[in-house]
């Protein structure tokens, strides 16, 4: 065990994944019911890790503020995007430290971003409606050089899934399914 | 670091770390184990394997046999470091609760016999079953499982689960349709015994399997009534298999054990919670279990002539009413019996005339077997569902299934059949009901 990851096990199941691309094929799914004004609250459906599913009872609530209508219940969706992003980066580089047999200390990752409602709000502006960047910092103590964290960030951004879901374009595939309830 | 100075399995490296690469560079793969000698012997027959797969003369003194490693703990070296940093240290000798020579000369042998990669013995079978079933779900949790399941598993399901945050649906193991039914977006798991007790209902396993397959679950079954010279679950498509090994697989009635078989990357995932709940099986009993195991095949074929012989003798017998032995051609299940049992076993259930009373008396005026739970020893061992395995439950709840009154739960020993029918024809004669004054 080198940063609590199991190391032989990472690196059987990486060797797996290159003779059997199949239990390299992650499924995952959320569904959002919304609860009361800004109000939702998010549940995780059962997650197929290769063919194999697993369990995730996992929800939470999210909102905005009360100054944006909300009721201050939950972190709101920026946060939410945020930890998505800055967790998936977390992982990727816990792990990669942890093949370069890299012992981390402490890793935190620090992100800030700004937004300008008016885009949201269609007020006529050139303002991008979502983030037009996003800071981070990442403070890491570790036996590492410099060097060798800076190489290992920059291949933590290049291989999680989420940074890449940013930095490129997505397909957002979307349907309404709608009933129209009359009184 | 020179092979000799590994205390454990040679063939198993660390994984490379490299400064600057990624995971992609990573070298150690899974392999089968972990081996203390040489590989598996899995093309040799059932016997051969049951005599030398996993054992392993000593080195130093070429006494025959593994050694009792009567130990708790291991000299410790940088290659054995190396092992608990690396995330590698089942392979390797630490401390005993984690892995001991012992234990992977029967781990071996098991294997060996259940065609499986790899196999982690318990200290029982319930050890066993626990560490299995908690590996294989999370949070929030559902199995399907059959509704006529041993006592302590169903207590797993049906005690501890809720408070873990699972469920369970329980569901007559005929019964498919109704099983695939139950499986919800969260279940994990399949639980199923191959055999069922005491009714020794034969399960379909591999349209188990191949329904597991299609809603991407696991399937896990206990064996303990088809130890491996009757019946290799795996090779009908189940991801792991459990045994109580005090049964069949020790043979001798004078140990608790378990073990669980099945592909290396599984049974790696319960390694940590042997290492967590605890549950580990002495090195003392590891001698006995494998020293029983060597004898596995020709016991079962003993049992089997000696059951086959008396269960004959017992359905032919007018004090009878009704006889299970899924070799027999009156038992529901033969032609399923037939196609995945490649022999029987020593378990007989039978119904005599005259309901429990005259059970109680047939137990009574036996002299060969012992009344005691339990199966699968040298030596007959008898009971009765309705006041042992069975006896928190209400007649109609034994009825449901299929323990109806009179029901004789029989494990047929190693035995010559000829004084066991000799025996249960005596007993036999005393069942008749007794005319007693009735007082009101």
């Amino acid at each position: 065990m080198r940063n609590n990851i199991p190391t032989a096990a990472l690196s059987e199941f990486v060797n797996e994944v290159a003779e059997n691309p199949e239990e390299g094929m992650m499924s995952y799914g959320i569904e959002i019911d919304w609860e009361s004004g800004t109000r939702s609250c998010t549940q995780t459906k059962p997650m197929l890790v290769g063919p194999h599913k697993v369990s995730r009872s996992f929800s939470w609530k999210v909102d905005e503020p009360r100054q944006l209508m909300g009721n201050n219940h939950g972190p709101n969706p920026q946060e939410l995007l945020l930890s998505g992003l800055g967790s998936c980066m977390m992982v990727a580089f816990i792990a990669g430290a942890t093949a370069e047999g890299i012992q981390l200390e402490s890793v935190k990752i620090d992100f800030d971003g700004e937004l300008d409602l008016r885009g949201f709000m269609g007020l006529n502006t050139n303002s991008t409606v979502g983030f037009p960047k996003i800071n981070y910092k990442i403070h890491a103590a570790g036996d590492a050089t410099p060097e060798q964290f800076e190489e290992l960030h920059r291949k933590a951004v290049a291989h999680s899934p989420n940074a890449q879901s940013f930095i490129n374009p997505v397909e957002l595939n979307g349907e309404m399914i709608s009933v129209q309830v009359s009184d | 670091m020179s092979i000799s100075n590994i205390r454990g399995d040679a063939h198993s490296a660390g994984p490379s770390l490299t400064t600057g690469k990624w995971l992609n560079k990573l070298e150690r793969k899974r392999q089968t184990g972990p081996l203390f000698g040489t590989a598996h012997a899995h093309e040799l027959g059932m016997s051969t394997r049951a005599v030398h797969a996993g054992t392993n003369d000593d080195p130093r003194t070429g006494a025959v046999g593994t050694p009792i490693y009567q130990t708790s703990t291991f000299v410790l070296n940088d290659d054995q470091y190396d092992s608990v940093e690396g995330g590698y240290a089942r392979d390797r000798f630490i401390y005993t609760r984690y892995g001991n020579p012992s234990q992977w000369a029967v781990q071996e042998k098991l294997a060996a016999l259940e065609g499986a990669e790899s196999a982690i013995v318990f200290s029982s079978g319930m050890a066993a079953i626990t560490a299995t079933v908690l590996a294989m779900v999370d949070k929030g949790a559902h199995v399907v499982a059959a509704s006529d399941l041993y006592g302590g598993t169903y207590n797993l399901f049906n005690q501890e689960f809720p408070t873990l945050g699972m469920s369970a649906t329980l569901v007559d193991s005929y019964d498919l349709e109704a099983i695939e039914a139950a499986i919800q977006p969260n279940t994990q798991l399949l639980y199923f015994e191959v055999i069922t007790n005491p009714v020794l209902k034969v399960v379909d396993i591999p349209r188990l399997a191949d329904m597991a397959e299609r809603h991407n679950i696991r399937l896990v079954v206990d064996s303990t009534f088809a130890p491996p010279p009757v019946m290799r679950p795996l090779e009908h498509g189940v991801d792991l298999v459990i045994h109580s090994a005090s049964k069949y697989l020790n043979g001798h009635s004078d140990l608790i054990a378990g073990v669980t078989a099945g592909p290396r990357k599984l049974i790696d995932q319960i390694w940590p919670r042997l290492l967590n709940y605890g549950g580990s099986l002495d090195p003392h009993a590891c001698f006995l279990l494998e020293r029983g195991l060597k004898t596995l095949p020709i016991r079962m074929r003993a049992h089997e002539a000696s059951a086959t012989a008396l269960a004959e003798f017992l359905e032919s017998h007018p004090n009878v009413e009704r006889v299970l032995y899924p070799m027999l051609p009156s038992h529901p299940d033969h032609a399923l019996a037939k196609k995945l049992m490649d022999m029987g076993t020593g378990n007989v259930t039978f119904f005599v005339k005259g309901g429990d009373e005259a059970a109680l008396r047939l137990l009574d005026h036996l002299k060969l077997p012992k009344q005691a739970t339990s199966l699968g020893g040298v030596e007959s061992l008898i009971s009765l569902p309705f006041n042992s395995s069975q006896a928190t439950m209400t007649s109609r709840q034994r009825a449901e299934i299929g323990i109806d009154p009179g029901c004789v739960r029989l494990s047929v020993g190693i035995e010559d059949a000829d004084d066991l029918i000799a025996d249960f024809g005596q007993a036999l004669e005393h069942i008749a009901p007794m005319k007693e004054a009735k007082y009101a």
